[in-house]
């Protein structure tokens, strides 16, 4: 409903219109009526207008959160692209070719023939102590063989 | 306001007659309602009768629907080093139709938004394309033609900063192999649209590939998103990782050796395979000559091929083995059954012979093994008979599929019961007239060593979804072949022809550990005639630890130059990468009972080692 359509045209005043001080109780009811009536229409139209602007405002708003999810999801994806970058470059840098090519570049040279020791500790795999080598102070310190 | 009436005021002249033009204002009326009602009728057309239209050709204008492609799942060894990947690479696309004039369809001509030969000889150089070449792909039909595709990113910005008309890029993916040539025979490659092509990129391309998705914006003329407007997304599925049995140290010395072997003899290849047993596991497969997937099309093509399962041979005196296993197993022999072996013999009108001259031994079936007397395995196998041979070998998955499911496998030959002649029996007792894969050979040493249980072999050990947890892949079947007894047997015969009197294996010892393996050399056969040519394939499969067998290595090498003896040219090689697999996969070594004292003392005495 528009404002317009609310405020109604004042009727017709009467003969006494001339005596205003001589106005009547009667006389003030349509008066008062009047001012509520304008007080509805400044209140419908106010809530109009910030109908209006709240919705305009709503709408920026959105529109504002709409650009900064665009931008976060760009920044996602930059991020996703630089760890995929950042994984390709590790696997690369690990690549045993390339180590061994950079260890024989430093002067390092491949080692003849590995040797395997095997210790023998006072305590077996299983933590039983062993039977073999009784009284050792500390049971798990490597005890070296007689073969050693 | 009326006042009084005056007396004696004049009387006013009466108004003018007021002529209402009735007949115009009916006109105009009409001629209003006429509007209006054209107006109408014409909104009924637009809104009602052709509304559905319109809307569709509206939200044609304004929504666009974007696929998104998925990303494709990455290759892991087994223990989650890369070995394929996708990263983002761009695409610069044209629009030829910029740079020619055009005309309206009002009949106004437009002219070309630039010159065609001036913006190919700008984007040349970025592109690191022919100039002529760019400027023909310009002058295409069409509104679309690429002009580079999976090039850098920066590469790409570079071309825009440029900010030459009808000229633009998006972006794509690219696979990347950031191991280059490592197990690229295994894992192949992808085509520039992102399907597998080749190895388990091909045969996986349904796991690693993911589902595309949607995106549905809306944007304006100028081709800008609306940032409020409508926006639908159908997020893409990644595809599943893929997690091989492969282990990405034993499969580099396994390449670097193969490499080696194959340059040292001037050889047409290697190839190299890398068992373990029990699980079936392929720890390594490597051919040589290989490729770089990264940069496949400056390579030759033959090298896609993984030899391993792909390439059939004649497995000669490593046949010998399984021979063996077959006569034990069938109780036609024991170990100790001792034979009075010469140095040929002719059977079928056809005489065998052994390597090296000899006369009449008195040797067992061990010292046939380790000898590895031609003549010594036919009476072996005459001892079991033709029937009972081949049923053997084909337990043993001799002339089967591996069931590992690599595209382009083989299954290897064995002649069909009725084709089998007089002289067929000892041809295949030695190794010739019968072909495997080196595979399917590391596979049968792998059920020897696995006391007789055939393992399905297998490269893929489960997939990565998007829960990140490791979905194994289905264990592998197995299937007892031959008696634990029968194995260990054979076992203790393989370690005597690396360490006994006389074997031939000697090459393949590894410090630290007991091996048991055999050598075979054998020579090709003619490609276009019948009989065999002058060139040999020389081979060595074995196993270690001997006491408790943890992998199995086979070596081939193609057609080697100078020396041939698989004693010579694969035995040192199969050492080597043994010693490197045990190492990596840090099993306890059972053998080398050298104390301390002698290690430095013997490391003392050796000469300092110098850099190659």
């Amino acid at each position: 409903m528009s404002a317009l359509a609310v405020v109604r045209p004042r009727p017709a005043a009467g003969p006494d219109v001339g005596a205003p001080s001589a106005r009547s109780p009667r006389a003030a009811a349509p008066a008062a009526t009047g001012r509520v009536r304008l007080a509805v229409a400044v209140s419908v139209l106010a809530l109009g207008a910030g109908a209006l602007f709240g919705a305009v405002a709503l709408n920026a708003s959105a529109a504002q959160a709409a650009v900064t999810a665009r931008r976060l999801e760009g920044e996602v994806r930059a991020a996703e692209r630089h760890h995929a970058d950042l994984l390709v470059d590790v696997a690369e840098l690990e690549d045993p070719a390339r180590i061994r090519a950079r260890a024989l570049e430093l002067g390092m040279i491949p080692a003849p023939a590995a040797r395997h020791l095997v210790l023998r500790r006072a305590i077996a795999a299983d933590g039983a102590p062993d039977p073999v080598l009784p009284g050792v102070a500390d049971p798990l310190k490597p005890v070296l063989t007689q073969e050693r | 306001m009326r006042g009084p009436r005056r007396r004696g005021a004049s009387t006013p002249p009466p108004p003018p007659a007021v002529v209402v033009p009735v007949r115009r204002i009916r006109s105009a009326f009409a001629v209003v309602l006429v509007l209006i009602g054209l107006t109408v009728a014409q909104l009924v057309q637009v809104q009602v009768v052709d509304g559905a239209e319109h809307a569709a050709r509206g939200e044609r204008q304004r929504l666009r629907t974007v696929e998104l492609p998925a990303v494709r799942g990455r290759i892991y060894d087994r223990e989650g080093a890369v070995l394929a990947t996708s990263v983002d690479a761009a695409a610069v696309h044209a629009d030829p139709a910029a740079f020619r004039p055009t005309t309206r369809p009002d009949g106004t001509r437009v002219p070309a938004a630039g010159d065609r030969r001036e913006v190919a000889r700008a984007l040349a150089p970025l592109l690191d394309l022919d100039p002529v070449a760019l400027a023909d792909r310009l002058d295409r039909d069409g509104r679309f033609v690429y002009l580079a595709r999976q090039v850098d990113l920066a590469t790409a910005e570079a071309v825009m900063d440029l900010r030459l008309p009808g000229i633009g890029m998006h972006v794509e993916p690219r696979r990347a192999y950031p191991s280059g040539g490592t197990a690229a025979q295994v894992v192949g490659f992808t085509g520039i649209d992102g399907a597998g092509l080749q190895g388990l990129e091909a045969s996986h391309d349904h796991v690693l590939r993911g589902r595309s998705g949607t995106l549905l914006v809306e944007h304006a003329p100028g081709g800008l998103a609306i940032a409020s407007g409508e926006r639908e997304l159908v997020p893409a599925e990644p595809g599943a990782d893929l997690v091989l049995t492969l282990d990405r140290e034993i499969q580099h010395v396994a390449e670097r050796v193969a490499a080696d072997v194959s340059a040292r003899y001037d050889a047409l290849g290697a190839t190299v395979v890398v068992l373990e047993v029990g699980t079936g596991d392929v720890l390594g497969m490597a051919s040589a000559p290989t490729f770089d997937p990264n940069a496949r099309r400056t390579g030759d093509a033959a090298a896609w091929r993984n030899r391993a399962v792909t390439d059939l041979f004649e497995p000669g005196s490593t046949q010998k083995a399984l021979t063996v296993a077959v006569a034990l197993e069938s109780g036609a022999v024991t170990p100790a059954t001792a034979f009075d072996v010469p140095d040929r013999l002719t059977v079928g009108g056809h005489t065998f012979t052994d390597v090296s001259r000899h006369g009449v031994e008195r040797w067992t079936v061990g010292d046939v093994l380790a000898r590895s007397s031609n003549v010594g395995t036919i009476l072996v196998a005459e001892r079991i008979g033709e029937e009972a041979l081949r049923e053997g070998l084909l337990a043993l998955g001799q002339a089967r599929p591996t069931g590992l499911g690599f595209p382009g496998e083989v299954a290897g030959h064995l002649p069909a019961a009725d084709a089998w002649w007089a002289t067929t029996l000892p041809t295949v007792a030695i190794g010739y007239g019968t072909s495997t894969t080196l595979l399917g050979l590391a596979t049968s040493y792998a059920t020897l060593a696995n006391d007789g249980v055939r393992v399905t072999p297998r490269l893929v050990r489960g997939t990565v979804g998007l829960d990140g947890r490791l979905e194994p892949a289905p264990p592998a079947a197995a299937e007892r072949v031959l008696s634990a007894r029968t194995a260990g047997v054979v076992l203790e015969l393989l370690g005597a022809a690396v360490d006994g009197p006389g074997a031939t294996g000697g090459l393949a010892a590894v410090p630290g550990y007991r091996v048991g393996g055999k050598t075979g050399t054998a020579r090709k056969p003619l490609v276009d005639a019948a009989g065999y040519s002058d060139q040999y394939v020389a081979s060595f499969v074995g196993v270690a630890p001997l006491d408790d067998p943890r992998l199995v290595v086979a070596v081939m090498v193609d057609a080697p130059q100078g020396a041939y003896y698989g004693g010579a040219v694969a035995a040192p090689a199969f050492a080597e990468v043994m010693h490197a697999s045990l190492l990596a996969r840090r099993i306890v070594p059972d053998g080398s009972g050298r104390s301390l004292d002698e290690l430095v003392r013997s490391a003392a005495a050796a000469p300092a080692p110098t850099a190659p």
